[in-house]
């Protein structure tokens, strides 16, 4: 839940259980009071009606000025409580109704004689100021914590506005994209020190980033140029007339195996940058062109090896994809399974628009599907291949959120690319 | 033609300047930009090959400089980068081709060809070799001036041989022309010597003179006959 609803749950829940308990308290003790202060009063009556018998010297004349209730009875012997308070409730026949009352009742001696007199005090009105005083505090209360709680949310409200901000700025932070974090300034020394940590984080983040791109693309300047070098005076050599063809093989070898070097340099270096996701730029791109294109480039491969091509199309297939690197999925796919067919096979290319299947026939026997997308794996058929072709297939398509599958159905080896990934996730996907 | 070629690397531009002299081309050196803008003020050039990454400047500045003087002349560019943008950029602003290093010399060498061909012979593009005349716009040859049917890989091939006469070309280096970067298979070395079996046939057969010499487990040769 949000931090603001939680205080203020907390708050509420705190407050609700203080103030439950306090009311209790309060109403318990006021009651007290106030039945101390009714004893003390019937108290002080008592002492006047003792008072007023004793020196009326009349056992039967009540003392005047008497609107409180009184009883009095003669009695003989003292079997009779003296000084007891109790409670009691009376008919009240001017107010139709039963009504507490308080009694004291005492003995009082006038002479010889023993009277016992119980006296009563009303508490409907006491009760009654108990319970509106009561009301008052509670609505007091309540008034408070509601207030309290408006300002709380209130001050909070503008007090975190900076750190949600900053949540939101990071939550759309993308390294890759040139543009500065812009944190806001609060005069919260915490928020303050979370933006400033959080400014520190990206500046190293960023250098990073760019340090690797650097790094990168200098790594291939320096192996390509020696590289380059090594080549041409391998081809210029290779030109000499005065070489024995012993010599010449040696030369021509020398310079298939730099050629391969470079070739293995390029793709390492496409994988890094991949990687480092160095191909930020997207635009709509349609996969079938590509396949169609390298089906072309590799036309004559294809009618050697007597390869039939079948394409089922279901529905159109467009994608948001680099086009440098979307050339070199579809390509790499394409080329893999003419490599590694088999004469007379044949290469079935399924487009839909959720996923692109490449089947072709091959070895007799299931893949490993764990080692198919390693770098390096090759299968015994083409030694000379790079063996990193798939690999590259799979960093695309990790980049993009892609899944890839492999099957073997029917002598047929599919490779799978799902784009909604609602496709099967291999598990080479590591 | 006569051919600037601008490379911060010592070796690689001897290599560059052995191989085109070979070819009957006069070569010029410059290692730097300083270099380089001096001998272009200085100097007309047919050609111009140059390196983006120089230690005192970009090619591509070079370029825009060149395409402002209006000198009507064909640019390559070499580059160790292969940036998607780099590429774009150097061909928008002029250059007629771009290349990775390490590059095939003899791939520069049929580049070259081209921008003389189109440079010196505007109008008139055709390539002439003895009894061979093709015809690079229309994918068109004739032998003894009549149309000798070939396949793109094979008139490809034909028109890579001719444009690298008398060049010792790897297998590697024919499989890299036709097919990019397919050409680590081990199909397409078999298959090369396919596509040159057939060439073979078709050229013989169409009382062409075999110019094209295997040279023993390296490559193979297209070798006009010694006068």
């Amino acid at each position: 839940m949000k931090l603001l609803t939680k205080t203020s749950l907390n708050f509420l829940s705190i407050s609700l259980f203080v103030f439950l308990v306090g009311i209790f308290l309060f109403y318990f003790l006021l009651r007290v009071q106030v039945n101390k202060n009714i004893n003390v009063e019937l108290d002080k009556r008592k002492n006047n009606i003792i008072e007023s018998i004793t020196s009326a010297h009349i056992g039967n004349a009540l003392p005047p000025n008497q609107n409180e209730r009184i009883e009095l009875t003669k009695i003989t012997n003292a079997s009779y409580p003296d000084l007891y308070f109790s409670d009691t409730v009376i008919f009240d026949h001017n107010v139709s109704k039963f009504t507490p009352y308080r009694q004291l009742g005492f003995i009082a001696t006038v002479g010889d004689e023993k009277f016992y007199i119980q006296i009563f005090k009303s508490l409907e009105e006491t009760d009654n100021l108990i319970i509106r005083i009561f009301l008052i505090m509670t609505i007091l209360v309540i008034l408070v914590i509601l207030t309290l709680l408006i300002m709380n949310n209130f001050t909070s409200r503008f007090a975190w506005k900076v750190f949600y901000d900053t949540i939101e700025k990071l939550s759309s932070y993308d390294v890759t994209n040139k543009t500065e974090l812009a944190l806001k300034h609060s005069d919260v020394k915490e928020f303050e020190d979370l933006n400033l940590a959080v400014q520190r984080m990206t500046n190293k983040i960023e250098n990073d980033y760019i340090n690797l791109k650097e790094f990168t693309e200098n790594a291939s300047h320096e192996i390509q140029t020696p590289l380059a070098i090594i080549n041409s005076k391998m081809e210029v050599l290779l030109q000499s007339g005065d070489l024995s063809d012993k010599q010449l093989k040696s030369v021509a070898d020398t310079y298939d195996a730099s050629n391969r070097l470079s070739r293995l340099n390029k793709a390492l270096l496409l994988l890094t940058k991949i990687e480092n996701r160095q191909f930020p730029e997207s635009t709509s791109v349609s996969p079938e062109l590509i396949i169609n294109k390298q089906l072309e480039l590799l036309e004559d491969l294809i009618q050697s090896k007597n390869i039939t091509i079948e394409v089922h199309k279901t529905e159109d297939c467009i994608l948001l994809i680099n086009p440098y690197l979307a050339d070199i999925l579809f390509s790499n796919l394409i080329k893999n399974a003419i490599r590694h067919n088999i004469n007379k096979g044949k290469l079935i290319i399924d487009i839909s628009k959720d996923s692109l299947i490449i089947s072709n026939t091959g070895i007799n026997q299931e893949l490993q599907e764990e080692k198919l997308f390693k770098r390096f794996y090759k299968s015994s058929e083409s030694s000379e291949s790079l063996g990193l072709g798939l690999s590259i297939v799979q960093k695309i398509a990790e980049v993009y959120h892609y899944s890839i599958s492999y099957q073997y159905n029917q002598s047929l080896h599919s490779i799978g690319v799902h784009f909604n990934t609602t496709g099967k996730t291999s598990s080479a996907n590591k | 033609m006569k051919i600037l070629i601008i490379e911060d690397e010592v070796n690689l531009a001897n290599s560059i300047e052995e191989y085109l002299e070979e070819e009957g081309h006069i070569c010029e050196l410059a290692y730097d930009f300083k270099q380089a803008k001096e001998k272009i003020d200085s100097h007309a050039y047919e050609s111009i090959v140059v390196d983006i990454n120089l230690p005192d400047g970009s090619g591509l500045d070079l370029i825009s400089y060149i395409k402002e003087k209006n000198i009507s002349n064909g640019i390559i560019i070499i580059s160790a980068r292969n940036s998607l943008e780099n590429r774009i950029e150097g061909l928008e602003i002029g250059a007629d081709s771009y290349l990775t290093k390490p590059f095939h010399l003899s791939e520069l060498n049929a580049q070259l060809k081209s921008i003389n061909r189109r440079i010196n012979f505007s109008g008139n593009n055709e390539i002439i070799f003895k009894e061979i005349r093709l015809l690079p716009d229309e994918f068109k040859v004739f032998i003894h001036e009549k149309e000798l049917i070939l396949t793109s890989k094979e008139y490809d091939l034909l028109q890579f041989f001719i444009a690298n006469k008398n060049k010792v070309i790897t297998k590697t280096g024919l499989a890299e022309h036709l097919w990019g970067d397919y050409m680590d298979s081990a199909d397409s070395f078999d298959f090369i010597y396919t596509h040159i079996k057939n060439l073979r046939k078709k050229l013989i057969s169409a009382s062409c003179s075999d110019y094209i010499k295997t040279v023993y487990r390296v490559g193979y040769k297209f070798e006009a006959e010694k006068v």
